[in-house]
């Protein structure tokens, strides 16, 4: 039987190790936290919507922002439009038309203008706007404050 | 009769005939007058003498005006360009014109008098603009304005015309954004009748109507075969499956073999429409499921405060190919319906893959809790095995 | 090697002399002692809101229009954000507990007592500091919840006469509650509040270290007679090694709450929305909101609301001053412990009823 300081020795060493494996589930998710995430921020006012080149004049495509579409366009004259791809009638998600250079929402038939305005059809309400800007090869599109 | 009597009873005689009170007749002259100061045309400076005759004294006489003679009467001004430009310069001029050719203006030319003419739905002495809300013909009030007489059996019976299409009218998805949701493109009589040239569409034409908003739908129908079919047999389009003015949120259980299901009043089991009715019925019914599925998972990670946005954006993505593949429901073919289906199922069964990642995450976080707690424990056993073998037990207050 | 670094140190701080305190410091033994752990509970808790907040700082943002979204950030992004999030906010629900049981045992067991009054008045501001650390904490996510009621609990200083404006001004930064009330209530949780906190908890420990443990009147009677009543043991390392157990439970439990039941995050914050149905306030405040509602509008001529926010300032007053009034007799004793029970028991009931859903 080992002696009563063979056994204190023992208990020291088992807390020693134990209370390092505390010490560690502590550190590890301490550690791990401070190190920045692959998406440096929350992207609720700015996203990075891709090459500018795969954008030619006279046409959209659909973006996400967060969990929501938004439209961005490049009008025939090339320059850079982003709206809310939301049709303000009954949620549907519009599309660019090119053969009308016009928003078009085929539930409906409701028609946006290039500002986002509703000019035909049920839509209530104008598109809500983003900002839309090329930063060297590729286009952010920014909430609007 | 003593003379007194006598005088007593003429006296009493005149002061009845001369005491202030009035008569029917000048109640509603009253009446009338109280609405017209209300009235478009009063703020446009007409008087009464500008519609009612006047007699030799310059006094307007309020005679009732033979039916017939009233929508010529309001055309005088009405249909003269010239005359409307001092007032409203846009408004159209042509609606004495389209009453001509409506059912109510052919009956009336023809003398039947119990038919609608302008002051049926405009009013007579408290006439608004259609924009104004209080205006019997404002596009939340059409309805009830027509339905005066055409909800009316008394009314309709002699015509031999139904008294239920205002009612029905009154339960559709039409009334429901109309009146619930304030959705003024929503159609309500005169969308599809017309105001002035009141007819019902003719049975080929119906889809044109309904067109008016939903182009999609129609295009895909009128190339479809079924458009060729229906004009062959006199049966009214869009009407068949959707109904005219009971026109109720379509489900998914309208296509089918099934009693119950629309295309089984025609098809049935034989004949190969009955293979593409099959197909479809069971992508729409497959699509609906997996976007179901996909709901409840992503609800149940969001409960236990799990982000899935990439699954939420999925499951939107997944809705929008539902409400297409129901729109191409009216190519009546297979082909680009389940095309349309299938990219609907798979949005949707990226959506539920995210719900079940983050349930799966939330299982890791539980294990890595039980590695963490296990240390604890170890740990906590330790430490208390040392505290109870410490060198020095408690001690005496007079030992310190 | 680490004799070399310990006589380093030992010849350029007084690491001998503390070592040397510490060790003849003594903590009595008998039958009440357990309760002497929830003062050292309170201050690790303290520090778990320190060592968790300054992390959460490295990724919050105090504004109205990205403080929702960077917690959201935090808890659905940053490896570990849900755990580090979830454990300040359980931390901050169990320092209130552990501070109000601390509070309470010092009052029943007569803590208080001369020449410990100003442990006990530095205490009793730290207390109320912790309620004020709750309250401005508990707007930061900007949700609904915690906009609605950070206004309706701001509006009950309105009522305070003369500067009962002012004091709402004051705290919300404007007359409503908005994106500067958040600016404003952030500056106070993360700088302010510590600040005063961590001056005062130097006090209050010094004091501790000074004037020792106290021993219950009751025990020392007892003692008097049977000396073996009172038994002592020592602070190192028996006391201590027996706080980090408490601790290490108590961290335990941190763990297991966040993962079993992480804090939700509410929907964001929108001042136009109508206020959600059943606002309340954090649980600590809930017998203070529901007596707040049984009282009625006017009490002989006054204002109610006023005059029970004046008699909750008064009693709070009284408490703070409580050794000048009380504790050297036996009477004023059993009077303090009178007064405590019924506190306690009007709290519980009070909190037991907001929370079954009692409208007056």
């Amino acid at each position: 039987m080992p002696s009563n300081a063979g056994r204190r020795d023992l208990l020291n060493w088992l807390l020693g190790i134990w209370g390092g494996g505390v010490v560690g589930s502590i550190a590890y998710p301490v550690a791990r936290y401070l190190t920045p995430p692959d998406v440096p921020e929350a992207s609720m006012q700015s996203v990075n919507a891709g090459s500018g080149r795969a954008l030619p004049p006279n046409s959209g495509r659909i973006v996400p922002f967060g969990s929501q579409p938004v439209l961005l366009i490049r009008t025939s004259a090339g320059a850079l439009r982003a709206f809310s791809a939301t049709c303000t009638h009954l949620a549907c998600t519009v599309q660019y038309r090119p053969d009308l250079e016009r928003i078009w929402c085929a539930c409906h038939d409701g028609q946006y203008d290039l500002n986002g305005r509703n000019v035909a059809g049920p839509p209530p309400r104008p598109l809500e706007g983003y900002d839309a800007t090329e930063q060297g090869d590729d286009i952010v599109i920014t909430r609007r404050s | 009769m003593t003379r007194t009597a006598a005088v007593r009873l003429a006296v009493l005689a005149v002061a009845v005939a001369l005491w202030p009170c009035r008569s029917p007749a000048q109640i509603t002259v009253d009446r009338a007058t109280a609405a017209f100061r209300d009235d478009v045309h009063g703020a446009g400076g007409l008087t009464c003498a500008s519609c009612h005759k006047v007699d030799a004294a310059g006094q307007p006489r309020y005679d009732a005006m033979p039916r017939p003679s009233i929508a010529p009467m309001c055309a005088r001004c009405h249909g003269d360009a010239a005359y409307m430009r001092k007032f409203a310069p846009q408004v159209r001029i042509d609606q004495y014109s389209q009453y001509l050719t409506s059912t109510h203006g052919k009956r009336m030319a023809a003398g039947e008098v119990r038919v609608a003419t302008c002051i049926d739905c405009h009013g007579a002495h408290g006439v608004l603009r259609v924009s104004d809300p209080r205006s019997p013909v404002a596009p939340a009030n059409v309805a009830p304005t027509c339905g005066r007489c055409h909800a009316d059996p008394a009314r309709m019976t002699p015509f031999r015309r139904m008294d239920n299409p205002p009612a029905d009218w009154a339960v559709s998805v039409h009334a429901a954004a109309l009146l619930k949701r304030g959705d003024t493109s929503a159609p309500t009589c005169n969308s599809c009748h017309g105001s002035h040239g009141a007819t019902p569409p003719g049975v080929t034409d119906v889809v044109n109507v309904c067109a008016q908003c939903h182009v999609r739908e129609a295009q895909l129908f009128r190339a479809s075969p079924k458009k060729d079919i229906f004009d062959a047999l006199g049966q009214a389009e869009c009407l068949a499956c959707h109904s005219n003015h009971r026109i109720e949120s379509p489900s998914d259980s309208l296509i089918g073999l099934e009693k119950g299901a629309v295309c089984a009043e025609c098809h049935d089991e034989t004949g190969e429409s009955a293979a593409t009715i099959r197909t479809m019925r069971g992508d729409l019914d497959r699509l609906s499921a997996g976007l179901s599925s996909a709901d409840a998972v992503l609800t149940r990670a969001e409960r236990a405060g799990m982000l899935v946005d990439e699954g939420r954006a999925a499951l939107r993505d997944a809705r929008e190919h539902q409400v297409q593949t129901r729109v191409l429901v009216h190519s009546f073919a297979a082909q680009p319906f389940d095309e349309a289906a299938r990219l609907g199922i798979g949005s949707a069964s990226r959506a539920q893959e995210d719900g079940e990642a983050a349930i799966r995450e939330l299982q890791v976080r539980r294990r890595g809790l039980a590695v963490a707690t296990l240390a604890i424990l170890a740990f906590l056993v330790t430490l208390w095995l040392k505290i109870r073998r410490l060198p020095v037990g408690p001690q005496d207050s007079t030992r310190a | 090697m680490g004799g070399r670094l310990r006589e380093w140190l030992e010849d350029r701080l007084p690491l001998a002399d503390l070592v040397d305190a510490l060790r003849h410091k003594t903590v009595p033994h008998h039958r009440y002692s357990v309760w002497y752990y929830f003062g050292g509970m309170t201050l690790f808790l303290f520090g778990i809101q320190v060592g968790t907040g300054a992390l959460l700082l490295l990724y919050y943002r105090p504004s109205a229009a990205e403080a929702y979204e960077s917690v959201q950030f935090i808890v659905g992004r940053v490896p570990f954000g849900w755990l580090i999030r979830s454990i300040h906010v359980w931390s901050a629900n169990l320092m209130v507990a552990s501070a109000v049981a601390h509070f309470f045992s010092v009052l029943f067991l007569h803590a208080y007592r001369p020449p410990r009054d100003l442990t006990w008045m530095s205490g009793m501001v730290l207390l109320l500091l912790t309620l004020a650390f709750g309250f401005t904490g508990y707007l930061l996510p900007w949700n609904q919840v915690s906009f609605f009621a950070t206004r309706v609990g701001t509006d009950i200083a309105a009522s305070v006469p003369g500067i009962g404006e002012f004091i709402v001004r004051f705290m919300r930064g404007g007359k409503d509650v908005t994106g500067a009330t958040l600016t404003r209530l952030f500056g106070f949780h993360v700088a302010i509040l510590p600040a005063i906190a961590t001056l005062l908890v130097g006090l209050h420990l010094l004091l501790v270290q000074r004037h020792g443990m106290s021993t219950p009147p009751s025990v020392e009677r007892r003692a008097a007679e049977d000396p073996r009543t009172i038994r002592t043991i020592p602070f190192l390392p028996h006391f201590l090694l027996r706080d980090l157990f408490a601790w290490t439970i108590v961290l335990a439990l941190l763990a297991g709450l966040s993962t079993f039941y992480p804090w939700e995050l509410g929907v964001k914050a929108d001042p136009f929305a109508p206020a959600p149905a059943g606002i309340r306030p954090e649980w600590y405040f809930l017998w203070a909101f529901q007596t707040l509602k049984y009282v009625p509008p006017t009490v002989a001529g006054i204002n109610g609301e006023l005059l029970a926010v004046a008699v909750m300032g008064a009693a709070a007053a009284g408490a703070v001053l409580l050794p000048l009034f009380a504790g050297h007799n036996h009477g004023s004793r059993r009077i303090v412990v009178w007064i405590g029970t019924g506190a306690l028991g009007f709290m519980a009931i009070m909190t037991w009823l907001s929370l079954r859903g009692g409208q007056p």
